[in-house]
């Protein structure tokens, strides 16, 4: 019996050491360290302090913190909702009867997700939104308008990120609808059809009810790393030698330039703890099982 | 144990904040990276010797300069070291100041030595991870370093680094494309720049990177402002520094959006006659044909008399403590070479930098060098760059500042005031 229990544990133990080392022991070395007083001053004779650095970071929870956590909520909810809503469009699209070439669109579909972040970032910066060689600008000058700076705006700027990031995270979306659809019964249709069912029913009664529980673990992963979005915002307004002038902050950001640039370990990681708390709140509540399931 | 700490930490930090950033599409961290390295030939050919011979030394310094450069470098040096069997060889790494405090403290993977601007030397002396060089190399064998650059090097009255070489901004322009004389005023200077300037269809007469605060300083510190004393106060909003951003302004609406990258291949595809910069920009150019002119911006006097003032930048080898308790010797004669003046010589003929030993001005072809001879006159005014701690988060509130009045139309005094409780914020943060 025992031998029973015990099995199980020796198989998952390889999977679990290696999570143990590169997720948990981080997390809990961070929650060490912020309670020493880590520092430039301090590099190697730092000592124990206590929650002192907790006090800090939560000091920085004042109205700038509480303005980056509107705008990373805002920029969570209006990607995700274009992200479901197009990618879901361009997968049906995709898989209508009697398209040619469909492998061709998908594998350029997939473009944007294989190229690494940084370069596809940097690439936008120059060859999209910069006001002497952007793409943009060049089709405003072509039409006899003033050239603008998108990223010099909060609010323009929002948007060009946003832009930015549908085009980066789409083909995930994009192939796990796409995958869905592969996976509802064909006969469903056709039995929908012979009681008279148009595109839209066969849509709302058929396809969205039979992809919600594949997409779902698709639609919350991405959720989290909308919410935690960084490098977008970052590289794009904030590169250090380059900021385009817009202030737009999220959490990851804000607590970026307000903990991170100073040399001091032991206050970045009481900030860095405070961001894994409230993002493990965010999962517990965007998780949580469905009634039918709690039922 | 302590040291083991501190390396880490500074490895959980990045893992954590990197965890923080990562983004579904695949993000690459570059904190921890290590980068692809080259070695020069000579180092390679030393590092077979050190194969036959035990006694082979090989120091190792991390730089983020142009890889020829250093090669050069190295190569000067290893020439005056070949009998003594010790090799100095260079390795890229990005973000250099990063890297250093990582592995600052780690002597197996660390370099022994790192060549960068002078301007992060409080961080590194504060963190106790740098030998000084005058613990290491007589005062006589460096009396022909330019006090300025010693000065540079120095921290708390004590020298931690051994100067190389300096740069200053210049005015650089292309002689075909520029319009009569130079100015010697910067009103003058205006008034050409709005004549020959038509932004909608690219063309520009000026452009610099008019939201970085390097490039901004000549203006702040012409002005009499400042961006840091010398006790570690920001000066934001002091009246020299508002007046100088405000000036500063309406040469910024003429000069693009002030990228680095915009700039540059604006001057290099010559739609602009002349750049605000330095002697970094000098192989593009080159590669670009353009036929180069260059002033010293001690040359423009602004409204209130005072001229142009950069910050000078003075490119320093630095030793860690590890290094120099396990190869002390060695790294003696790698100093020893790098204060003479043909280390300077070569840079100088090759690669346009200012040579820190004077004596390397009495070679003809470095005393005839336009860039040189220019930014040694610069240099007469310039201020270097401050090198306490707290310029390390001084340049981000700068550039906010700077970047919120000239691309967003941000009030000037009321983004001061708010950039610069945002300084003092960042250095209470070091604390």
């Amino acid at each position: 019996m025992k031998k029973k229990k015990a099995t199980p544990w020796l198989y998952s133990f390889p999977a679990m050491l290696l999570i143990g080392i590169i997720v948990v022991f981080p997390i809990l070395y961070t929650g060490y360290i912020s309670t020493t007083n880590m520092n430039l001053y301090h590099w190697s004779d730092f000592e124990f302090i206590g929650l002192e650095n907790y006090k800090r970071a939560l000091l920085k929870v004042d109205s700038g913190f509480l303005s980056a956590l509107y705008t990373t909520l805002l920029w969570t909810i209006v990607n995700m909702v274009l992200q479901v809503v197009i990618a879901y469009l361009i997968a049906v699209g995709l898989n209508t009867e009697g398209l040619k070439l469909k492998r061709v669109y998908k594998t350029l579909l997939m473009f944007p997700w294989a190229m690494p972040a940084y370069v596809s970032i940097l690439l936008w910066r120059v060859g999209m939104y910069n006001t002497e060689f952007g793409l943009f600008n060049k089709i405003l000058v072509a039409l006899g308008l003033s050239k603008m700076d998108f990223l010099a705006q909060n609010g323009s700027a929002f948007w060009a990120c946003l832009i930015l990031n549908l085009w980066m995270a789409l083909p995930f979306m994009i192939m796990m609808i796409d995958g869905a659809l592969q996976s509802i019964d064909k006969s469903m249709y056709e039995s929908a059809v012979l009681e008279g069912a148009g595109f839209i029913q066969k849509n709302i009664y058929i396809t969205i009810p039979s992809l919600r529980k594949i997409v779902a673990p698709a639609v919350i992963m991405t959720t989290f790393t909308t919410f935690k979005q960084f490098d977008i915002v970052y590289l794009l307004t904030k590169q250090k030698g380059s900021l385009s002038g817009a202030d737009l902050q999220t959490i990851i950001t804000y607590a970026h330039q307000n903990a991170f640039v100073s040399n001091n370990y032991g206050l970045s990681s009481a900030v860095s703890i405070v961001i894994f708390g409230i993002i493990i709140v965010f999962s517990l509540v965007t998780n949580r099982p469905e009634g039918r399931e709690r039922a | 144990m302590k040291k083991l700490s501190v390396g880490l930490a500074g490895v959980m930090l990045a893992v954590s904040l990197m965890g923080c950033g990562a983004e579904s599409t695949g993000t690459e961290s570059t904190a921890v990276e290590s980068q692809g390295t080259e070695e020069t030939k000579a180092a390679e050919t030393a590092g077979e010797a050190a194969d036959e011979n035990e006694e082979a030394v090989v120091i190792t310094a991390w730089h983020d300069n142009d890889e020829a450069m250093m090669n050069a470098l190295a190569d000067v040096v290893n020439e005056g070291l070949k009998d003594d069997n010790i090799t100095l060889k260079f390795e890229k790494k990005s973000d250099v100041t990063g890297q250093i405090q990582l592995y600052g403290t780690d002597a197996e993977n660390g370099p022994d030595m790192y060549l960068f601007a002078h301007d992060s030397l409080g961080s590194f002396a504060e963190m106790g991870i740098l030998e000084p060089v005058g613990n290491l190399i007589s005062d006589d064998k460096q009396a022909d370093l330019l006090p300025m650059t010693i000065e540079a090097a120095t921290y708390k009255d004590e020298q931690y680094l051994m100067p190389v070489y300096y740069e200053t901004l210049l005015f650089m322009y292309n002689k075909d494309l520029w319009d009569g004389e130079i100015p010697s005023t910067t009103e003058d200077l205006y008034t050409y720049m709005e004549e020959h300037t038509d932004t909608e269809a690219g063309t520009y007469a000026v452009v610099n990177q008019h939201s970085g605060a390097y490039n901004v300083a000549p203006f702040i510190n012409g002005f009499g402002g400042y961006i840091l004393d010398k006790d570690g106060n920001p000066g934001l909003d002091t009246s020299g520094t508002i007046a100088a951003v405000s000036y500063n302004k309406k040469f910024a609406a003429l000069q693009a959006d002030g990228d680095y990258n915009t700039v540059t291949t604006l001057f290099n595809e010559g739609k602009a006659a002349a750049i605000i910069g330095g002697p970094w920009l000098i192989s593009g150019i080159k590669e670009a044909g353009i036929d180069l002119g260059i002033k010293s911006l001690s040359d423009f006097t602004l409204p209130d008399g005072n001229t142009l003032k950069p910050y000078s930048g003075v490119q320093c080898l630095g030793v860690l403590k590890y290094a120099a308790e396990s190869k002390k010797d060695a790294i003696v004669k790698v100093l020893e070479v790098l204060a003479q003046p043909e280390v300077g010589i070569v840079l100088a003929k090759e690669y346009n930098c200012a040579p820190a030993n004077v004596k390397a001005y009495d070679d003809p072809e470095v005393a005839a060098n336009e860039m040189i001879l220019a930014m040694k006159k610069t240099a007469e005014v310039a201020e270097p760059m401050p090198n306490i701690p707290q310029m390390n988060v001084m340049w981000g509130p700068t550039e906010s500042f700077l970047a919120a009045v000239n691309k967003s139309g941000e009030d000037v005094e009321t983004a001061a005031a708010k950039y610069q409780e945002e300084a003092l914020t960042a250095i209470a943060d070091m604390q």
